[in-house]
């Protein structure tokens, strides 16, 4: 079970990668990086996970009940805001790159290099 | 906690986020000025309580812990800030930057009145956070408020598409290395259940040799620090970041965003790592030195090839990162304290001349080098800033960095490694001659006019509204302080012995599992200084061909090639984040194959 999340983590992430490396287009270049991450949720609900854990609420289970780890849940919860917070900037600047060079290609931003 | 600044230590990271939120509800009703006023007193306010940490600190580290939530037994239950004397320092350093970039803004930006205030403060104590916390995923939380507010100051001017470009390249890489760490400090939870630094260290004591998940571990968090420290081959996106952000936001990315990614490697490594691979220490010095030693000559080689100032000086700061891992991969105490005082050093000199670039900017109104030929003669005081920046940025006497280098360079004599004086020397020169140029042909109209360049012919948007006929105080006393307290500080030889004697607490491990877990109270020994001569004769000998290197590029026709640079490397910086993330994920692949042959 375990060994299986790991692999798909690992999986989704090189995929997201290929997605960011290969893209003509803003809007998918940032659903990319949402692939990407995605890949970490994975990783920290596998490592988590327990089987036969339920939902780590202790206000009504028996002491002594298998649980899954709320800690890595946290962590993920706090991935997700910062990630939702960098994402809603992305799509912020590729709106207003349309508005400015008409086109949401990345060649056509790239006017610094060299 | 006999100290009052025992209680102060969350005050560096409150009081930001309590001005910033302030001043982005009731901005839109008061003025500019006053909002400007709140801000600088608020940036003040956090120097005034992290100097007083400094001073609590410089002898002994101060651990405290949110809620009083103290550890139990080997456990750490809460989240503690773990403050010793560099950690103190860079929070320092942060406010002081932080202070001055906010006092130069106070003449410029016109039309960003509500947003940008605001976002510097979330900024400084983000970076405050960064520099006193003890967690490992804290550290991690602190790395991503203060990414996410710099993407958004990079670009906050989004009225022409260049800024859109630095921006979303430094977004999409940044974000890629926040990832990679998040996945390391999954792994590193996953074996110790922890994520307090001193609880993970004390749980892989006896994890040596170091298994494959440990590794991985170390790889994918010191990587993705490295992307924020612009190490080659990570670095694309600094370039096109600081070329086009606002001057004072330029400021904090190069003096200190940066050496805070390596601040976090040498935070790991010494807090993590150092048992795990204790038998493996000679090889990742080397894989440490080899990629230090090849930014600092790309960073170097791409510096003199440019045009455009602001992005001259980022290519200079790349090389400087290069430098400053050379000095954090010698894994050693005296280097690491080298480390820290080259940072400072370096942080001052760097804003400074940001500051110096911002002046050119408000008073002619251009960047690129071959425009300004011969435009600011008649100016007196900003060329002779540049002119010591650029003494600086070689390290010679009397700037803080020489005794950051002496100690590098003392340091490396015994690994057989010093020859990375050599290494220290060439960047100095080459960055150095870099400003030299720029300041000859600008405020002396010598020689020919610069050549054409991709980025110079970008023009960048003026900060303020029409050509300045002088330089306001408010514009010149910033950049001013900064460059003569880099000097200033090498004369006070308290600061030098408190940051000596901190390496050592920094690279002991024991003796910070047993501060942070343990409560035990750790005072710090005074370390001796060491000496600066030999660095000193060596850096006046590269400053020396800085200068020649300067003057022969500017009035030789023949040796023009010089500066037109090494056209593959240039094809490289292509300015596509896609192609930036296929080199991190080549440089990942690199260093991971080295790891897995290396350090099994």
């Amino acid at each position: 079970m375990s060994y299986f999340m790991y692999g798909v983590a690992v999986w989704i992430f090189l995929w997201g990668l290929y997605g960011i490396v290969t893209s003509k287009n803003l809007v998918h270049q940032c659903i990319c990086i949402t692939i990407v991450q995605s890949s970490t949720y994975i990783l920290l609900l596998g490592i988590g996970f327990r089987t036969g854990g339920t939902a780590p609420f202790f206000a009504d289970i028996a002491v002594g009940t298998p649980v899954v780890d709320p800690i890595v849940q946290s962590l993920m919860l706090t991935d997700v805001v910062v990630e939702a917070t960098v994402m809603a900037l992305l799509l912020a600047m590729v709106v207003k790159a349309n508005e400015l060079a008409g086109s949401i290609d990345p060649d056509d931003l790239a006017v610094i290099f060299g | 906690m006999t100290s009052p600044a025992g209680q102060w230590a969350a005050l560096p990271v409150a009081i930001p986020l309590v001005a910033a939120t302030i001043i982005s509800f009731f901005g839109k009703y008061w003025g500019r000025r006053t909002t400007d006023t709140l801000a600088i007193l608020a940036a003040a306010a956090n120097l005034y309580f992290c100097s007083h940490i400094w001073l609590a600190v410089r002898h002994a580290p101060l651990v405290y812990w949110f809620g009083n939530w103290w550890p139990r037994g080997n456990m750490a239950l809460g989240i503690g800030f773990v403050i010793g004397p560099i950690g103190a320092t860079f929070a320092v350093l942060v406010s002081f930057l932080s202070v001055a970039s906010l006092v130069f803004s106070w003449r410029i930006f016109e039309e960003t009145e509500h947003t940008f205030q605001p976002l510097m403060l979330l900024f400084m104590g983000a970076m405050c956070g960064f520099c006193y916390t003890g967690d490992v995923f804290n550290l991690f939380v602190f790395f991503e408020l203060m990414s996410a507010t710099a993407f958004a100051l990079c670009g906050l001017k989004t009225k022409e598409p260049a800024p859109l470009q630095g921006s979303f390249n430094f977004a999409i890489t940044n974000t890629v290395g926040a990832f990679l760490i998040l996945d390391g400090i999954a792994l590193l939870y996953a074996r110790t259940g922890a994520l307090n630094m001193a609880q993970i260290g004390r749980s892989l004591q006896q994890a040596h040799p170091a298994d494959a998940l440990v590794l991985l571990s170390f790889l994918l968090i010191s990587v993705g620090y490295m992307v924020k420290a612009a190490i080659v081959p990570f670095h694309f996106w600094l370039a096109d970041a600081h070329a086009v952000a606002p001057t004072p936001v330029c400021v904090l990315f190069s003096g200190v965003m940066v050496e805070l990614g390596l601040y976090a490697v040498a935070r790991i490594f010494w807090t993590i790592y150092q048992f795990p691979l204790a038998s493996h220490t000679r090889e990742v010095r080397a894989i440490f030195v080899a990629l230090g030693i090849t930014t600092a000559i790309i960073g170097a080689v791409m510096c003199y090839q440019q045009h455009q100032l602001k992005r001259l000086l980022a290519f200079s700061t790349v090389s400087h990162a290069g430098l400053m891992l050379i000095a954090v991969g010698l894994l050693n105490a005296k280097a690491l304290a080298g480390f820290a005082l080259y940072a400072v050093g370096h942080g001052l000199v760097k804003g400074g001349l940001f500051l110096c670039a911002g002046i050119v900017l408000h008073r002619l109104q251009k960047i690129g080098e071959n425009k300004l030929h011969g435009r600011g003669k008649g100016m007196v005081f900003t060329p002779a800033l540049f002119i010591l920046g650029a003494i600086g940025l070689a390290a010679v006497p009397p700037f803080l960095l020489l005794a950051g280098d002496a100690n590098v360079s003392e340091a490396a004599k015994p690994f057989g490694l010093a020859w990375t004086e050599w290494i220290y020397m060439f960047a100095g020169a080459v960055t150095a001659a870099a400003v030299l140029r720029f300041t000859v042909r600008t405020f002396f109209a010598w020689g020919e006019p610069a050549p054409k360049d991709q980025a110079s012919e970008i023009g960048e948007l003026p900060e303020t509204e029409e050509e300045h006929a002088r330089v306001p105080a408010m514009l010149f006393v910033p950049a001013a302080v900064l460059i003569f307290s880099s000097m200033a500080l090498l004369f006070i030889p308290q600061f030098r012995g408190v940051v000596d004697s901190a390496g050592e607490f920094f690279t002991d491990e024991s003796a910070y599992q047993s501060a942070v877990i343990d409560g035990a109270s750790i005072v710090l020994p005074p370390a001796p200084m060491g000496p600066m001569r030999e660095s000193a004769e060596h850096n006046l000998i590269a400053l020396f061909v800085a200068f020649v290197l300067a003057l022969v590029t500017v009035f030789s026709r023949r040796l023009r090639y010089l500066e037109s640079g090494f056209a593959p490397l240039r094809r490289l910086h292509s300015g596509h984040p896609g192609d930036y993330i296929a080199w991190l994920a080549m440089g990942t692949a690199v260093v991971g194959g080295c790891f897995v042959v290396w350090l099994r």
